[in-house]
């Protein structure tokens, strides 16, 4: 196993040692979907054909922007990155690592709330498999990206928890997880179409798959992308 | 080329701030070389610069050899465990783990716990193990010894003898004169980004170490007496406790020690 996968790896089981991100990628997210997913189904039983999509949303948003900034600023925001420099590696495999070991998280929890939602909620499972997984996997992708910008720009804990919330909670009340986007007054609708989550969402639902909610999806990686090379290329330069 | 390390003209500043004004430096193969300077004498941009940690402003610095580098106690994951730490650090210098290394320096004792239940000793010892893997030529350690208790300062120094006699020339800043007087063929002083003396801890003394220290132990008590005429101030006071019959059960007499000279020079520097 190469230097790179060994990290990947290696940051998987830290991730887990660490509590933070088992926290924001299973325990949480898995509660809720127990409860809501209880209370969504009984309430309005039509929910039952988006209910996977909907928690879905939820876990990966809590995930991506509650979880992961937290690592990124305990590696970036300290003499950690000298070990990269030291040992003659790149920068960013740090953010690479943490990335890729939360999306792997990610995947996981979502792929369980996908298999237990039928069993426990009689809840329908997406029509299209292949276009969905491919969905989840660009929404937690996305969800990441953001995630890895916050942990990168906001320098320490406190700013970061109320930054995070700032995006989190917009991202699942507005984004039609919770009710019809429809129902919103004007500009809550138009501010929850600014966060990727309504995107997210639409294209994960069936047929939901189209360049139109895929569009600012990849608009929103290659901004992060950008931000996040930008960030890093001064980092090193210091 | 004799010389492991060659630093010239280094030049750092931060915005105004001139932290390295030109430094010169030469650093030969197998010698134990150590940076001394108060803080903010610019003893840590130094070295980073050197390690190529830090980019700096303009000078030449010229390695020759492979760098293994000891860093700070806060500079790994706090779950981590020094094992995976050791495999980690072997992949990326795609170098194989040396067992025997790890062993003598206890990592196999500390194995099972995550990092942040390390004592300070047991960080200091695996930061050093992690900066030995790749059998480097030229090790950095950066006050190896701060906040160990004395048995771990003399475990680490034990190890660094080790090393120096396996020809790895290191290259130490520290706050601790003892340890550098111990340890170190030859020292470096920085003051305001500029090396103010560099060669051997006696040629320190001779240069700064005007005054001799008499330390006298009786029953009564220890003193110390300080005087420029060592001949008659030793006989004088040998008289008088003669003549008080005060038995003297021992009597030492030395030039001060690096930290006096180190705190001399620096005061000569300021002023």
């Amino acid at each position: 196993m190469n230097g790179f996968l060994y990290g990947v790896v290696l940051q998987w089981k830290l991730d887990i040692r660490s509590k933070s991100l088992l926290v924001t990628c299973y325990i949480v997210p898995l509660i809720f979907f127990l409860l809501m997913g209880g209370i969504f189904t009984s309430v309005m039983p039509e929910m039952k054909s988006t209910l996977i999509q909907s928690m879905i949303v939820m876990s990966v948003s809590m995930g991506a922007f509650i979880g992961l900034p937290p690592s990124l600023i305990e590696t970036y925001g300290s003499d950690i990155k000298k070990v990269y420099k030291a040992n003659g590696v790149p920068i960013y495999l740090g953010l690479g690592t943490m990335f890729l070991s939360a999306f792997v998280h990610l995947m996981i929890s979502c792929i369980m709330i996908m298999l237990l939602a039928p069993i426990l909620f009689e809840a329908t499972l997406p029509t299209q498999l292949p276009f969905f997984l491919l969905a989840l996997a660009i929404y937690i992708i996305v969800s990441l990206s953001i995630g890895s910008v916050l942990g990168l720009t906001v320098k320490n804990q406190a700013k970061l928890t109320m930054i995070a919330q700032l995006v989190f909670l917009p991202s699942i009340m507005l984004s039609g997880i919770m009710f019809p986007i429809d129902l919103l007054p004007d500009f809550l609708e138009a501010i929850g179409r600014i966060f990727p989550a309504s995107c997210g969402y639409r294209l994960m639902l069936d047929h939901g798959f189209c360049f139109e909610n895929l569009w600012y999806l990849i608009f929103i990686i290659f901004a992060a992308v950008i931000v996040c090379g930008t960030v890093l290329k001064k980092q090193k330069a210091k | 080329m004799n010389n492991a390390i060659q630093v010239c003209g280094l030049k750092k500043s931060y915005d105004s701030n001139i932290v390295l004004g030109g430094l010169d430096l030469e650093i030969e193969k197998g010698e134990t070389f150590a940076l001394l300077g108060v803080n903010g004498a610019g003893k840590t941009t130094a070295l980073e610069c050197i390690e190529g940690l830090r980019k700096y402003d303009s000078g030449t610095i010229t390695v020759n050899g492979k760098m293994g580098i000891q860093l700070q106690s806060s500079s790994l994951p706090a779950h981590i465990k020094p094992m995976e730490a050791v495999r980690l650090f072997s992949k990326w210098n795609k170098a194989k783990i040396d067992f025997t290394m790890l062993n003598a320096l206890g990592m196999k004792e500390i194995e099972k716990k995550q990092y942040i239940q390390l004592s300070t000793g047991q960080k200091r010892r695996l930061h050093l193990a992690l900066a030995l893997i790749g059998n480097p030529d030229i090790i950095f350690l950066d006050e190896p010894t701060a906040g160990l208790d004395a048995l771990g300062r003399v475990s680490l120094h034990e190890q660094i003898r080790k090393l120096k006699l396996q020809g790895k020339t290191i290259v130490l800043a520290s706050h601790d004169m003892a340890e550098v007087e111990n340890l170190c063929d030859r020292i470096a002083i920085l003051n305001t980004g500029n090396i103010a003396f560099c060669g051997t801890a006696t040629e320190l003394t001779d240069k700064i170490g005007e005054k001799y220290f008499i330390h006298i132990k009786t029953q009564q008590g220890n003193s110390t007496f300080e005087t420029d005429n060592i001949e008659d101030t030793l006989i004088s006071l040998l008289n008088d406790l003669k003549q008080k019959e005060i038995h003297i059960l021992d009597i030492k007499v030395d030039r001060g020690t690096l930290e006096q000279h180190f705190i001399e020079m620096a005061r000569r520097e300021t002023e």
